[in-house]
């Protein structure tokens, strides 16, 4: 098992690809604190499930990324538990898409809060710890619009910007304490998020891509375990596009 | 704590985490005046700290612990 051993801290676990990348973790031998914005009946069932089928502890731990307190508390819960953290997941995100003169201050304000702030906190925080194990490996969900810029998307694509950004500076900095830094910037994913985007651009994605389909949850959850796992133990400040060759 | 008892704790964690001598480790001591004590020793000495004392410090503060005299305060204020 890839990840034998290990405790991970990964956010955004109640649905898509957080969901996805908790119980690939859970079944590669990791303990995870599963992070998620709220507490439900469903997702406390399939923690425990997941951890008795897998033979490791699965956490919940709550908190609402537009809080930092909320955020500052459910560490310091994580920490009170006295483990080493190995890996740490920032997956949680949020988009309200408008066109460049249609986006407020306030959306852009919010958006940057949950995609870009509330991350550097809790990387702050994590890799405060990894530091001093000497040793973690952080990967951060960016998007493809983080690179190439998206249409009707200022406010995620630019946090996303900024995460990848983050990205690149935190390996440079960490890199010497054995701590490594990466991004995964996922295309046209099939989850929640994308389902509000109407079909027909959709169509156009997938017309532009050379994999001729969305992504799945399950495909990017395979990337993260790869950059998790001691495989990619020469990788860091990498930004690695899983969208099936978008042109 | 006492605060004697903190203050010789904190003094030898300053001391064995920028591997200088605990005679140096006066409230003078302040960040980036030694070479010793720079940004990278910084977050190892935040590392230390935290775990001599089993205390989670805030960004805020790893930003304000400016010298030994300031990082008493602020190790204060957690234990209290």
């Amino acid at each position: 098992m890839l990840l034998s051993g290990k405790n991970a801290v990964v956010t955004g676990c109640l649905r898509g690809i957080g969901r996805k990348t908790l119980e690939k973790f859970a079944k590669q031998g990791a303990n995870v604190w599963a992070c998620a914005q709220h507490a439900d009946e469903e997702f406390e069932k399939f923690c425990a499930d997941l951890a008795q089928d897998t033979g490791t502890w699965v956490k919940p731990v709550y908190f609402d990324l537009t809080d930092f307190d909320a955020i500052k508390a459910g560490l310091k819960a994580i920490f009170a538990d006295k483990q080493a953290v190995d890996v740490l997941v920032n997956v949680a995100g949020f988009t309200k898409d408008s066109i460049f003169h249609m986006t407020s201050m306030e959306q852009l304000k919010l958006i940057f809060e949950v995609n870009y702030f509330s991350q550097i906190l809790i990387s702050q925080y994590v890799t405060k710890l990894m530091v001093r194990q000497k040793c973690g490996s952080v990967i951060n969900i960016a998007s493809i619009s983080g690179l190439d810029g998206s249409h009707g998307q200022l406010a995620y694509s630019s946090s996303k910007a900024a995460l990848i950004g983050a990205t690149r500076t935190m390996s440079r900095e960490l890199a010497k304490q054995g701590v490594r830094v990466n991004a995964i910037a996922p295309g046209v994913i099939d989850t929640n998020m994308n389902s509000l985007v109407p079909e027909k651009v959709i169509a156009g994605h997938i017309k532009a891509m050379s994999i001729k389909r969305m992504g799945s949850s399950n495909e990017v959850a395979n990337t993260i375990l790869f950059l998790a796992s001691d495989l990619s133990n020469y990788m860091t400040g990498q930004i690695i596009r899983v969208d099936g060759g978008i042109k | 704590m006492e605060s004697e008892l903190m203050e010789s704790k904190l003094k030898t964690i300053f001391a064995e985490s920028l591997d200088i001598d605990q005679s140096i480790v006066t409230d003078n001591l302040r960040y980036a005046e030694i070479p010793q004590w720079d940004s990278v020793a910084h977050m190892a000495l935040m590392a230390y700290i935290e775990v001599g004392f089993d205390i989670m410090i805030d960004t805020e503060d790893v930003i304000d612990m400016s010298s030994f005299e300031k990082a008493k305060q602020i190790v204060t204020k957690y234990l209290d």
